[in-house]
């Protein structure tokens, strides 16, 4: 039961407030200090996405894998088809992430857009807008013919880029998600511009090396992540 | 020392677990009162209670609805809450200025 001020006696009222203001003088000096510390973690912490994430790092990682063998087994070599065959995979997991997203929101009686949500969607937004539109123009200006293998090994650049992308729109989203998330990020930026300095070897074949980085980013590094975030992320933020 | 800041705090938000309800809300539009709970791992009774106390004060608007047929409770700050709450953190600072050693 809290008692208010304005339901006291004026004396009394008085008395309240001075011995209010006595303990808080006489409380710790830095209680003050101590007060605005809390408030601003409570604050930082009202604005991140608490959305456990282990079960949509693997769910995206497991599809990213059987992906990755199942173009691999199929011979997916022509670049057009590449794309298109990693545009689905894409939409598969993104689809899967959201029922994943919406599901928990349910279990919880939360609202599934909550501003949390919202912000993290405007920062992945960014990067992987431009990962499609460059999709998209590359597309266009492909040749269809599997039998050039030249195509698919110049057009390795492409998952490269997809890699780096996706690592800077996870990095962004990191500001308003827990710890860890950045650095996950940033394992896809580093992990794609060294491929891409380094260059693959003349002895790998361009079909094998194109699914083999999407497999070992998009399928590899999730499931690494889900697996650590199963055993060390806690259900809910606690206090 | 001058008493006059600590006068002035107002009592409603000064109480540790409404100033942590206040605080959240003050950094996100609106939330759940489930993920008020969560986070702040109050009891229900507890945060309603809370919730009731800052309501009364104007500093809270509370809206139900439902959301695929559960119901959803979710708090905003008033803006006379975002006032109150500004005010009392700007009295807080003069607190720390006025406790620094010259």
């Amino acid at each position: 039961m809290v008692k208010r001020p304005g339901r006291l006696l004026p004396g009394k009222k008085v008395l309240a407030r001075w011995r209010f203001v006595l303990q808080s003088i006489s409380m710790e000096p830095n209680w003050a200090a101590e007060h605005l510390q809390v408030i601003r973690t409570l604050m930082e912490r009202s604005a991140l996405y608490r959305r456990a994430l282990a079960p949509i790092m693997i769910f995206n990682g497991v599809a990213g894998l059987a992906a990755a063998a199942l173009g691999w087994g199929l011979k997916i070599g022509s670049p057009r088809a590449f794309i298109f065959y990693w545009a689905g995979v894409s939409a598969v997991a993104l689809a899967g992430s959201f029922l994943l997203v919406r599901r928990q929101a349910l279990k919880e009686s939360e609202p599934f857009w909550s501003p949390p949500t919202r912000r993290v969607t405007q920062a992945l937004l960014p990067p992987l807008a431009a990962g499609l539109m460059i999709s998209a123009v590359a597309l266009m200006r492909v040749g269809s013919a599997s039998d050039n293998p030249g195509n698919l090994a110049g057009m390795l650049w492409l998952p490269l880029l997809w890699v780096v992308l996706y690592g800077c729109a996870f990095h962004a989203a990191g500001f308003f998600m827990p710890r860890g998330m950045k650095l996950f990020g940033w394992a896809f930026v580093l992990g794609g511009c060294v491929l891409f300095a380094v260059g693959v070897p003349a002895w790998v074949r361009p079909l094998d090396c194109a699914h083999g980085i999407m497999g070992f980013f998009f399928g590899g590094l999730h499931l690494a992540y889900g697996v650590y975030l199963y055993f060390t992320e806690r259900r809910r933020n606690e206090p | 020392m001058n008493p006059e800041p600590f006068l002035q705090l107002d009592r409603v938000i000064h109480e540790k677990g409404r100033l942590a309800i206040m605080s959240m809300l003050a950094a996100s539009p609106e939330l759940s009162f489930t993920e008020l709970r969560d986070t702040l791992g109050m009891t229900d009774g507890n945060l309603t209670t809370h919730i009731r106390t800052l309501q009364e004060a104007g500093y809270l608007s509370v809206t139900k609805s439902f959301q695929n047929n559960r119901p959803l409770t979710t708090c905003a700050l008033t803006a006379a809450g975002k006032r109150a709450f500004t005010h009392y953190i700007n009295l807080l600072e003069r607190i720390i200025r006025q406790n620094k050693p010259e």
